[in-house]
């Protein structure tokens, strides 16, 4: 082969198996495969009549095959006393108690299905065979979504199970409008990737739109969110998320609701949302749950500290190195106090403070969870303490430090959270070329970036910036009373606008 | 490859120095100088300026206030040499109080008032103080390690709350001047030993920008009451025997232009005062009320006619009475208006104080 051919994307085979089946070929294709497994059975102890029953192990259940499949193909009278031209049908017809079976004759399902849990049946003197769902349903259970933790409402959460989770979604909307379609993504890891959307209230183009990237995808497995998340939307340019995504059931239904599109993929334990603008990232499944004063003022406090985490430490540089008159006197004198004995520069202070707030975060994160607390701790507190003490750091700068990163914790979306990070760093940069000429000069930057970002054909913005032809919805920094919420927003297109009488 | 080379540009340039942005400023090597004071001088003008006490570091003990000064020919001159007495950078955009001394107002305000006003660090937020008797460097001087500007501050607190002179920001009086050709100012007099106190010494009137008189005791009372802000004050009265105390709690003047074949004929003024009853053995009502708010409108238009003498005697209208008049007439007042100095000192006055005690 050519070092340019084996540098080139490598062809896509459909089917991935091509030629007839036997019992013979399948072997074949799972020759090296340690959990292939065939076990052979005389039919009522009729030595004459012998079938091979295959199956991978770990992916079928042992029980379920021992009882419903090989149990009846040893002990029925009845199985051994039918013609052999009949076997087939009877065993596909109920003598073998499984929910479901399929005559196949080609070897690409068969293989697939195996490796799905199923087995196959193969009778002496035939080329096709009989498949017989018997996974094994062993997942993790569910449990309480531990990002999005509920104070009041529901506490399960998705799971990496994809039918778990679909089913905890038809549990809530048990309208049959709810549609679900299935799509295979990644050649190796061929994952299942669900598509839920409500009938009647999401918009067909979207649907379409989603499948269609969905149905592009050529990459090898589906391993983690950013292989879905990277491929569906243009997220290279932006270190936005453009896909918010939930681990609740109630918040997900939510989004169908409000006439979203959902994206499942087996293996990931969250749901997306689609498409995605900026309001999203600010909400959390508990606004619903609180009354709707408290939940619009903890909304405006979200706004607020996004504000802040992305603007104080660029606003401390600006204000105490290139206009100390807009300064009160009193903070003036103090800072002028504070600093005398430090020997850095306040750029470097901060910039080397907002560093090492992000290590200590990242170091906080990689380590389990109380020697993590302690990393923290001792980082944040005794560190920091100790550097104000020997006049490393100035304590203004620290508290700007701190309360730009609490601030930024507010933030419900991690990776909105992570953008924020990125862009203070940006802007305190920015503070400290120009000042306040240069931290306006990004955040105009910052609001074009934003302005020009879409998610399936809707802007990022739009909850502030939907044309005049553009139905808009309801409130984005406040929650209106739940009555009064009677329309869905327009920027998404849905179908029905009215979602209560 | 085009589209990218003009941020990449750009981002050297900036790296480079090369932008014309600001220049950054630590601000740990500032000295922040709080009060300035200026005089007139042989060379020119003499400039003094003090940073109040200062903290040396988080742990260190309080440092004495940086006192520095200069003469020189024009304001910026000495701002400019003030820079090279020290090892900080001397930072002018924290001057809240401006001291101006008595020869340097007599010789005329203008021009420190046109260079506030102009200097992009210093504007003219600063409060302005004129110093009656003295030189603004010797009050400076005298306020030694601690400065002047913790008593001038709480000198303007005070009267916040209506307890002290009414205080005057350098742009108020600029403004005055302007718009009215005169202004009022609260001055200071050092006292105590050494004049290390600085006391309220009533308030001084500026015309054209030069210092025409002064105005104290119930003269200056009556100059609070017409410009507004009567700073609290006891009036002690005998009622049928008893003594019974009296605190102004709020002022109100209005004027009014009486106009005859196109001249002014009447200045009218209508004084409204609030006050109330701060000590009393029995509180006083109808009739003993009525009386007790006669003889407060009594003393009350004395006051105001003591401050309205003065000022016209200077023919300083420095509380915009004609002014305030004139927005009820505004032809009328056109035309009178450029000789309104002159028809203040002798159009005749018609005063009314109303009095209520809350």
């Amino acid at each position: 082969m050519s070092k340019q051919a084996a540098n080139g994307p490598h062809p896509r085979r459909e089917p991935r198996l091509s030629g007839p089946l036997s019992l013979a070929r399948l072997e074949e294709v799972f020759s090296g495969c340690v959990d292939f497994s065939k076990r052979e059975v005389f039919l009522h102890g009729d030595s004459q009549r012998k079938a091979a029953v295959c199956y991978i192990d770990g992916q079928a259940r042992s029980e379920r095959l021992n009882d419903y499949v090989l149990r009846p193909l040893a002990q029925d009278p009845m199985l051994a006393a039918v013609p052999e031209s009949q076997l087939f049908e009877l065993m596909e017809r109920g003598a073998l108690y499984a929910h479901g079976a399929k005559r196949l004759t080609d070897l690409d399902p068969v293989a697939s299905a195996l490796i799905n849990g199923s087995c196959a049946l193969f009778l002496e003197g035939r080329d096709d065979c009989l498949v017989f769902p018997v996974a094994t349903e062993e997942k993790r259970s569910v449990g309480e979504p531990e990002n999005e933790p509920a104070l009041k409402g529901a506490r399960d959460s998705f799971v990496e199970s994809l039918r778990t989770n679909t089913s905890l979604v038809r549990r809530r909307l048990r309208a049959p409008e709810l549609k679900i379609r299935e799509h295979i993504v990644g050649r190796q890891s061929l994952t299942p990737v669900d598509v839920l959307w409500i009938d009647g209230i999401a918009d067909p183009d979207t649907v379409a739109l989603l499948e269609g990237r969905l149905d592009q995808i050529d990459i090898d497995g589906v391993e983690a969110a950013g292989s879905l998340e990277e491929y569906l939307v243009d997220a290279a340019r932006s270190p936005f998320p453009l896909m918010p995504y939930t681990q609740r059931p109630d918040r997900f239904c939510q989004g169908l609701l409000e006439g979203r599109v959902g994206l499942f993929a087996d293996g990931i334990p969250l749901g997306w949302l689609l498409p995605g603008t900026i309001d999203q990232f600010f909400k959390t499944g508990q606004d619903r749950a609180y009354h709707w004063l408290a939940a619009s003022a903890i909304s405006a406090i979200r706004w607020l500290c996004a504000l802040i985490t992305l603007l104080v430490p660029g606003l401390y540089i600006a204000l105490v190195t290139f206009h100390p008159e807009a300064i009160p006197p009193k903070l003036a004198l103090s800072i002028v106090a504070a600093k005398q004995e430090v020997p850095f520069s306040t750029i470097f202070e901060v910039l080397i403070m907002l560093l090492a707030f992000e290590v200590i975060q990242e170091a906080g994160l990689r380590l389990p969870g109380p020697i993590g607390a302690t990393v923290s701790i001792l980082g944040g507190l005794v560190v920091g303490n100790a550097a104000v003490d020997a006049h490393i750091v100035s304590p203004a700068v620290l508290i700007a430090v701190a309360i730009a990163g609490v601030a930024g914790y507010t933030m419900p979306s991690q990776d909105f959270g992570n953008a924020l990070r990125l862009w203070r760093f940006l802007l305190a940069i920015l503070a400290s070329l120009g000042g306040l000429f240069g931290l306006a000069l990004g955040c105009a930057g910052l609001i074009y970036h934003l302005a020009g970002l879409e998610s399936f054909g809707v802007p990022y913005l739009a909850p502030f910036t939907t044309g005049t032809r553009v139905p808009r919805g309801h409130p984005s920094l406040f929650r209106l009373p739940l009555p009064m919420m009677k329309w869905r927003d327009g920027p998404i297109r849905t179908q029905n606008r009215r979602n209560q009488r | 490859m085009k589209k990218h080379l003009f941020p990449w540009l750009a981002a050297c340039l900036l790296l480079a120095g090369c932008s014309g942005l600001p220049t950054a400023r630590e601000m740990g090597d500032m000295a922040l100088l709080r009060t300035l004071g200026v005089d007139p001088s042989p060379a020119g003008v003499a400039v003094t300026g003090s940073t109040g006490p200062r903290a040396k570091g988080l742990q260190g003990e309080g440092e004495a206030a940086l006192t520095l000064s200069a003469d020189q020919a024009s304001l910026s001159a000495a701002c400019l040499a003030m820079q090279a007495q020290t090892d900080s950078f001397v930072f002018f955009g924290y001057v809240d109080q401006l001291l101006v001394g008595q020869a340097l107002a007599e010789e005329g305000v203008r021009p420190v008032l046109d260079y506030f006003a102009r200097n992009a660090e210093l504007g003219l937020g600063a409060q302005l103080w004129l110093v009656r008797g003295a030189a603004a460097r010797d009050a400076l001087s005298a306020g030694g390690e601690r400065g002047l500007d913790a008593r001038l501050e709480t000198l303007g607190n005070d009267s916040e709350m209506g307890i002290a002179n009414l205080t005057r920001t350098a742009g108020e009086v600029y403004t005055d001047l302007l718009e009215l050709g005169s202004a009022y100012v609260p001055a200071l007099s050092p006292a105590g030993e050494g004049g290390a106190v600085l006391t309220e010494r009533g308030y001084g009137v500026l015309k054209g920008g030069v210092l025409a008189g002064f105005l104290e005791g119930e003269a200056a009372k009556g100059l609070e009451l017409l410009a507004g802000g009567p700073a609290a004050d006891i009036i002690e009265a005998e009622l049928a025997g008893a003594k019974v105390s009296v605190k102004t709690a709020s002022a109100r003047t209005e004027s009014a232009l009486a106009f005859q074949g196109g001249e002014p004929s009447a200045l009218k003024l209508t004084c409204r005062i609030e006050a109330r009853l701060s000590e009393y053995r029995e509180r006083p009502a109808g009739q003993a009320l009525a009386a007790l708010q006669t003889e407060l409108a009594r003393r009350e238009r004395d006051r105001l006619e003591t401050a309205l003498s003065q000022l016209r005697a200077m023919g300083a209208d420095c509380a915009g009475l004609g002014a305030k008049a004139g927005m009820f007439c505004p032809a009328r007042w056109q035309a009178v208006q450029a000789d309104w100095p002159e028809w203040f000192s002798r159009v005749p006055l018609e005063i009314t104080v109303e009095v209520e005690i809350l």
